[in-house]
């Protein structure tokens, strides 16, 4: 078993890391992984052991956002992303006019660009990603099925990276 | 996913199933087997990745207003305007790039202590430069480096300081072609590699043909296409083993292609890149480690990326970056 852990780790990460939204989470959540799997020790196991360490990683993330409030958590880290501290005093980030320029730049290529797509793939995105539905909830807002939602934003994610460095 | 698609389409289409509300076993095995069908896949999904989460640091950053409540009732008749007022936090810095930009091949040509004519070749912060040799041998310059080529009679000769460079040698057979990389000599005829000596390590990397390299007073080791070799400088050994050659050589494209690095070297690659210098506060955030794609463009982007993929936090001023563990 931790033979097929060390193959298996790098995937897994990449796994858990697009559930998450976070590869630091996806790390640590790998590595807690790591301490099960050695609990295990030398076990042989019957079967597919690939699809058994998927299944205790997906077990360990669901007990993970059972126990914290997601939510809160997320904002927490939002913050932590909007301010830094010098020494010991937050200091608000703020961007330079500079800076602002050439992020607004980037916006607006990403803007101009959805407008280009169907109205579905643009109002997909823009649910999923600018207002944080997730695919299922995009899904019952626009009335499709989520498996159309999932190619609604495969399509527009495709598109901005054509057009976005 | 046909096969008309690119790595990155079906990269893109992997990273948008996986964020979805139910992932199966079935789809982790299905992931798993085309991560390891090619180095490729996995190097499209990190870039995928990572471009991802540039999109959701962009997201944020637009205060969308009025907030949208969630799964509103209303959404489906009312389609959402794209171009609401909105205020925008993005930093995304541009005047490094500008530094990254501003050539400078210096050429420092001196005579050689050899008889042979000795030309020196520095590629500074930021930049990366490629050389032609006179017998069509080309040089790729990783940034920061500095090498002296010295061509004789029956033999061509490059001396690496601390640099990093992709050869792709002219075949000669009467004149091989010899590196010094520190303690360390490579010998070839005319083959493509990736040799990199820096911090008191030597790395090379084969992409074609053979390539010997003798690790300090070791024996010659003959390094197949595929092959790499790692030597400490100092240290009578040296270490083969397969790698991704194209991930080695990623920065000859623009991306930095981690395996199970610690930040303290990607670290050292971005002060290769820019001239603000970034520093690391503590010995917990030197020695995390990190997998991933790090695209290079501007320094802010490059290392706000990292803060996303480790726990790191990290404060801007003027004439630094320092990144400290969270």
């Amino acid at each position: 078993m931790i033979r097929l852990y060390g193959e298996k780790r790098a995937n897994l990460v990449r796994v858990f890391a697009a559930r998450l939204r976070s590869v630091a989470e996806a790390e640590d959540l790998v590595q807690d992984l790591f301490l099960k799997v050695q609990a295990l020790g030398e076990l042989e196991v019957e079967g597919d052991g690939s699809a058994l360490l998927f299944r205790m990683a997906n077990n360990l993330m669901l007990d993970r956002l059972r126990s914290q409030a997601r939510a809160g958590a997320r904002d927490e880290n939002w913050r932590g992303l909007q301010t830094t501290t010098l020494g010991d005093q937050p200091v608000a980030d703020a961007p330079s006019a500079e800076d602002v320029v050439a992020g607004r730049q980037r916006l607006d290529v990403m803007m101009a660009t959805l407008e280009t797509l169907p109205t579905q793939v643009a109002q997909a995105f823009t649910l999923h990603k600018l207002d944080g539905l997730s695919h299922a909830e995009t899904a019952v807002a626009m009335g499709v099925s989520r498996s159309a939602i999932e190619k609604y934003v495969s399509a527009a994610l495709k598109a901005l990276m054509a057009k976005l460095p | 996913m046909t096969r008309s698609q690119t790595d990155i389409e079906v990269a893109i289409d992997w990273l948008v199933l996986l964020q979805g509300d139910s992932v199966t076993e079935d789809d982790w095995r299905a992931f798993d087997a085309w991560l390891t069908a090619s180095s490729a896949h996995a190097v499209a999904y990190d870039q995928a990745q990572a471009f991802d989460q540039r999109l959701d640091l962009d997201a944020r950053r637009v205060d969308r207003a009025p907030a949208v409540a969630p799964v509103a009732a209303t959404v489906s008749t009312n389609l959402v305007a794209l171009r609401p007022t909105r205020r925008v936090w993005l930093w995304s810095a541009g005047s490094a790039i500008a530094a990254a930009l501003v050539a400078g091949l210096v050429l420092l040509p001196g005579s050689g202590l050899l008889g042979g004519r000795e030309t020196r070749y520095v590629a500074g912060v930021g930049e990366r430069r490629t050389i032609v040799l006179e017998d069509g041998t080309r040089i790729e310059l990783n940034a920061a480096s500095r090498l002296t080529v010295r061509f004789e009679r029956n033999a061509r000769h490059v001396r690496m300081d601390d640099a990093q460079a992709f050869f792709d040698v002219a075949k000669d057979a009467r004149r091989p072609f010899l590196i010094e990389a520190g303690d360390t000599q490579v010998r070839v005829v005319g083959t493509r590699f990736d040799v990199r000596h820096r911090d008191g390590q030597v790395a090379v990397a084969v992409q074609r043909g053979l390539v010997e390299v003798r690790p300090a007073s070791a024996a010659p080791i003959r390094l197949r296409a595929g092959q790499g070799l790692s030597h400490v400088e100092g240290q009578d050994d040296a270490r083969v083993a397969v790698v991704p050659v194209d991930e080695v050589t990623g920065w000859r494209q623009g991306r930095l292609i981690y395996r199970d690095r610690p930040l303290s070297e990607i670290v050292g690659d971005l002060n290769r890149l820019f001239p603000r210098p970034v520093k690391l506060a503590d010995a917990r955030a030197a020695d995390m480690r990190l997998s991933g794609v790090l695209i290079v463009d501007e320094q802010d982007a490059m290392v706000g990326r990292l803060s996303h993929l480790l726990p790191v936090r990290t404060t801007t001023t003027n004439d630094a970056i320092v990144i400290r563990a969270r």
